[in-house]
């Protein structure tokens, strides 16, 4: 079961009952502040592309304000004997791109050097660093599109079939329907770690749902539906466990105590980098 | 093998107590039970006048007292029933099996009574609580569904969770530290719909006493406290039915004679129907749901002659959250033999068989495409052997074993997709034998010292099959063990020293003190604060060393008024090692490496606590204060700085009262008030991929708001008529009686339109809840 929901049917049914009793109301309360850290998003991918970095800095929870973008950094990437320095997009502050496309390969470690920034704002420079080695994942098959139909929703549910390779494996999952990519937000990815298929055939994993509820996600006859499967390292996939626990928000039946998500930038940094290879498949849906 | 040289040590030491009982001594024993029903009365006083000493029945009713030869009176006495003496003429031994009528209150009978009623003055013990049943069921309750738990909630020590939950915290200990036996059977998750019910239903059950640390030596296993409820045998004078139906419920109990006095059943069913009404919804989401509980409880039991008797128990009970695509179900059944046997008149002995099942099972029909099926469950069987000694009024002993062999099973998934092709997983078995075995005395020293001492030695073994991993220091598996079937594989053993110490300054004062070490070999993978279905239970393992928690208290108890006001002041210093807490974000369900989420360290717990309890014809209830602190230390958590624990209040304070306005009319009232609960809330923030992230600076670093709420009810009686064996009442109750908001959650939302933009939002459960409920016996 993937966890693009964090509980399985029967528990959001008891959340949904729950939900009868519960009455919620916006309120006010005075927060503390805390230094400001880097926040890195990064990565590498199979894919024959500029590889991106964006570079902004935390504030204060209420700030209410897009996050404060950070320009002038150096960003170093490094692998094997290479070291391409990303240059800082023209007119996206905080966006550093490689020079040139250039596809990442399995099994080779990407090193990640950020200097020349002062995130906290004390006048001295800090440097970062993080790495992230691509893995090799599994050889995906194919998709099938089921429909499903529930009291609470309908749609179509999209399952994978591959075999897992007997090494411990992460992935995410993204999809596209036609050439629009539903799941673009954190909140919505897809994420699955093996262990209860490692070294299996995957018969028909659940990766994704697409409801007839929501416009954009509806699907017609001729629509074009798209896996794009990421092998991602352990790093990733803690990033976006935590991050979409903390996004879903706490339930005392549920949930533990809060807690920041975890990062592999060292020197408090945090967010993410990583490299990942990228496979895809698609189905039509028929008439 | 030493197992066996334990168990024939035991059973010489048995012997030997038969073969010294003293000469020179009469015995007056018996069973001391109820007028009407037969049902046996626990904790009933019997005081000899002319000594001024004397005993308490125990867990089964029974008493014995061997005195020299002489002219004695009797005083038999126990809460909320009319005292009986007894001029006896002591020359040979004899039984006097006494039965006691229920007070109704009259002043006469009252001041009779209060003969003995400074029994929390001369108990040994410290931090237990006896709560009548009757004084439970004048509560006002959530929904009107009198509930066991959320009295002792109520009690000081004793701190709820989180609103609405059946989860509670004892002297700082988190609510898997709780050993809750029904019947001896021990109930893993008491909890109904989410934890606003609880699984005891108040008309099958006779008696309930926590023991709030200082826990008899007979029991072990956690680290907290014993909530010790008993099930009513059944009347066995004639049959009776008793039954209400409530707002959200409704309840029928049986009990009678089978075919003669010597034997008695009990069976009782409740179920709510919240269900019946979803078909009237408009949405239809919410039309074909399935919502509801039921409990089912049975007892027989039959006396078989003078010094055997037999009882039969168990306890069925289920949740169901059903419709036509998914479910989920979750429940307890318990099970237990005992045979209680009289070796002399001394010597009192039960035995005990005992199963205990909790299970979970979610996921879609079968024959839906997909399948999904996630099922989990844990067993208990075990046995269990008391003897109880009388030598003389001034000292009782007790010893015993117990056996118990847990299996759990933490999780087992299928799916299956629309080819039949299925995906099937299993975590590994946790198989555990916990044996112990005890010993313990309660002895008067003169006229004003008395105390108690026990030992326990307990011992934990891990059975295969069973696949163990070994973790590195950043808590990745490096290695991993198989063991064989059958294959004890881990011990763990150590003994539990307990002693509780009690100065009588005089009849209406004394200071107690005691001394107590648990151990606890299970503890369940959970960090919500409020009761979840979806319980695991895990072991001790190699990875993980018992918890053990070392416990002083001491208390100044003192009475006034003829013993109707009692008073008490005690203060508690709580140690815990090995204490669990989970990483950031743990992964506890469904997860194979379950053992690395685990983060071990202590935990410390100190508070006071003041109660006072009042009982008088028209007035009753009690006043209930706890000032405590519980930090957690654990070196992996809150970057090695130590932690309040999640449920930590430091001020609880709970107003209980009832007052009978009329013969007809009795009114009742808790107001509670609590400091808030530890909370975690942000200190920055910071954005990845259009989602706004919370940045952390310390787990629980703030408090929820205080909590406070009225509950209110008023109860009016059918009037009785000469003859006429129907009686009813009507109760109407109101919960949260001014509405109070108390905040349960608060979450962060980003708003759609402007995804820079975020709201705090506070969730809190209830607002004012009326409840009526018609209750009815004949």
């Amino acid at each position: 079961m993937a966890r693009n929901n964090k509980y399985p049917k029967g528990v959001l049914l008891v959340l949904a009952l729950m939900g009868f009793a519960a009455c919620t109301e916006l309120i006010d309360i005075e927060l503390d502040s805390t230094f400001q850290r880097l926040v890195v998003f990064g990565t590498v991918t199979s894919d024959s592309v500029r590889h991106q970095v964006q570079l902004t800095t935390s504030s204060d929870y209420f700030s209410n304000r897009p996050s404060p973008k950070v320009s002038g950094a150096l960003v170093e990437l490094e692998y094997g004997n290479n070291l391409v320095i990303l240059e800082e997009h023209d007119t996206i502050p905080g966006l550093y791109r490689t020079p040139a496309a250039f596809r990442g390969e399995p099994q080779t470690t990407y090193h990640l050097h950020i200097s020349q920034v002062d995130a906290d704002g004390d006048g001295a420079d800090e440097s970062y660093y993080a790495e992230s080695t691509m893995p090799s994942g599994l050889k995906l098959d194919s998709i099938r599109l089921t429909y499903f139909k529930s009291p609470f929703f309908s749609g179509y549910q999209v399952f994978m079939y591959a075999l897992d390779p007997p090494t411990r494996e992460w992935y995410s999952f993204k999809i596209w329907k036609n050439s629009d990519l539903l799941t673009d937000t954190l909140s919505k990815y897809s994420i699955q770690s093996d262990d209860f298929y490692n070294g299996s055939y995957i018969y028909g994993l659940p990766v994704g749902f697409l409801m007839d509820e929501d416009p954009r996600e509806a699907l017609m006859p001729g629509d074009t539906v798209t896996l794009e499967l990421n092998s991602i390292d352990l790093d990733y996939y803690n990033f976006i466990v935590d991050a979409q626990l903390e996004i879903m928000g706490n339930n005392p039946l549920f949930s533990g105590p809060a807690a920041n998500v975890r990062s592999n930038i060292d020197n408090q940094g945090k967010g993410i980098f990583t490299a990942y290879p990228v496979q895809r498949v698609s189905a039509i849906l028929s008439e | 093998m030493l197992r066996s040289r334990y168990i024939s040590l035991f059973f010489s030491v048995c012997i030997s107590f038969i073969a010294i009982e003293s000469f020179g001594k009469v015995i007056v024993s018996g069973y001391v039970q109820d007028a009407a029903t037969g049902e046996e009365l626990i904790g009933a006083n019997v005081t000899i006048l002319e000594i001024g000493k004397g005993t308490i029945t125990n867990t089964y009713g029974y008493y014995s007292l061997s005195l020299d030869p002489g002219s004695y009176t009797l005083v038999y006495s126990y809460i909320g029933y009319v005292a009986q003496r007894q001029s006896v003429n002591l020359d040979s031994d004899i039984v006097l099996n006494i039965e006691l009528g229920e007070s109704l209150q009259e002043l006469e009978e009252v001041t009779i009574t209060a003969e003995a009623g400074n029994a929390n003055i001369t108990r040994v013990e410290t931090g237990s609580v006896q709560l009548p049943i009757q004084s439970i069921r004048k509560i006002p309750a959530l929904l009107g569904e009198v509930d066991v738990i959320k009295a002792i909630q109520l009690l000081p020590g004793v701190q709820v969770t989180s609103e609405g939950s059946s989860g509670f915290s004892v002297r700082g200990g988190s609510h898997d530290q709780n050993l809750i036996l029904l019947d001896e059977a021990t109930i893993y998750n008491a909890s109904h719909l989410m934890g606003f019910f609880s699984v005891f239903n108040n008309d099958a059950i006779k008696d309930v006493k926590l023991y709030k640390g200082d826990i008899p030596a007979s029991s072990g296993g956690r680290l907290a406290s014993l909530l010790d409820i008993r099930m009513k045998n059944g009347n066995n004078k004639r049959f009776s039915a008793t039954g209400g139906i409530g707002t959200i419920s409704s309840r029928l109990t049986l009990e009678g004679p089978v075919f003669t006095e010597k034997a008695s059943f009990l069976l009782s069913a409740r179920r709510t129907y919240a269900d019946i009404f979803l078909p009237l919804a408009k949405d239809t989401a919410v039309r074909d749901n399935s919502l509801f509980f039921f409990d089912l409880n049975g007892k027989l039991n039959y006396m078989v002659n003078d010094k055997n008797r037999i009882y039969l128990s168990g306890y069925y009970g289920k949740d169901v959250f059903a419709n036509d695509f998914a479910g989920m179900y979750f429940g307890n059944r318990t099970f237990t033999f005992r045979w209680n046997h009289l070796f002399s008149k001394k010597l009192f002995s039960n035995f005990t068989l005992v199963n205990s099942h909790y299970f979970y099972d979610l996921g879609t029909p079968e024959g839906e495409i997909p399948f999904f099926n996630w099922i989990s469950f844990l067993e208990d069987y075990g046995f269990k052997g008391d003897f109880i000694w009388y030598p003389s009024p001034e000292h009782t002993f007790r010893y015993g074993l117990s056996s118990f062999y847990h299996v759990i099973k933490p999780g087992s998934v299928t799916a299956r997709d629309q080819d039949g092709n299925a995906n099937e997983s299993e975590l590994s078995n946790n198989l555990a034998l916990e044996n112990g075995i005890y010993f313990s005395g309660e002895s008067k020293i003169g006229d004003r010292f008395a105390m108690r001492y026990g030992l326990r030695y307990s011992m934990f073994h891990n059975v295969g099959d069973a696949t163990v991993f070994s973790y590195n220091d950043v808590y990745e598996v490096v290695d991993s063990t198989f063991y064989e079937k059958g294959e004890f594989y881990n011990l763990y053993h150590g003994l539990e020293p307990r002693i509780a110490l009690n100065c009588m300054l005089n009849e209406r004062n004394s200071i107690k003190a005691s001394y107590s070490r648990n151990r606890q070999y299970l503890q369940m993978a959970s960090n919500s604060t409020a009761g979840t279905p979806l319980d695991i239970w895990f072991p001790a393992s190699p990875n993980i060393e018992p918890q053990i928690s070392d416990q002083l208290a001491m208390g100044y108890f003192r009475n006034s008024l003829d013993n109707r006001i009692e008073s008490s002041v005690e203060l508690y210093y709580k140690k815990m090692t090995n204490s669990i807490d989970f990483r950031d974000h743990a992964q506890l369900l469904l997860n194979p490496r379950l053992e690395g989420e685990l983060r071990i360290g202590d935990a410390t717990s100190y508070g006071a606590e003041l109660f006072i309890k009042y009982e008088t014809p028209q007035l009753s209830g009690w006043i209930s204060y706890t000032y405590s602190k519980i930090t957690r230390d654990i070196p992996e958590i809150n970057n090695g700085i130590p932690y309040p624990a999640p449920y930590e209040k430091p001020h609880d304070l709970a107003l209980v009262f009832s007052y009978n306005l009329t013969d007809r009319i009795g009114l009742a009232a808790n107001w509670i008030y609590s400091t808030g609960i530890p909370f975690t809330l942000p200190s920055g923030r910071y954005e990845v991929l259009g989602s706004i992230l919370p940045l952390y600076t310390g787990r629980n670093e703030y408090r929820l708001p205080d909590y406070h709420r009225l509950d209110v009810s008023v109860t009016i009686t059918g009037k009785e008529k000469p003859g006429r064996r129907w009686q009813s009442e009507w109760n109407f109750s109101v919960y949260n009686a001014y509405a109070r908001k108390n905040i349960w959650t608060i979450n962060f939302i980003q708003d759609n339109d402007n995804p820079d933009l975020t709201y705090a939002e506070m969730t809190y459960l209830f607002s004012i809840i009326p409840a009526i409920t018609y209750n009815f016996k004949f």
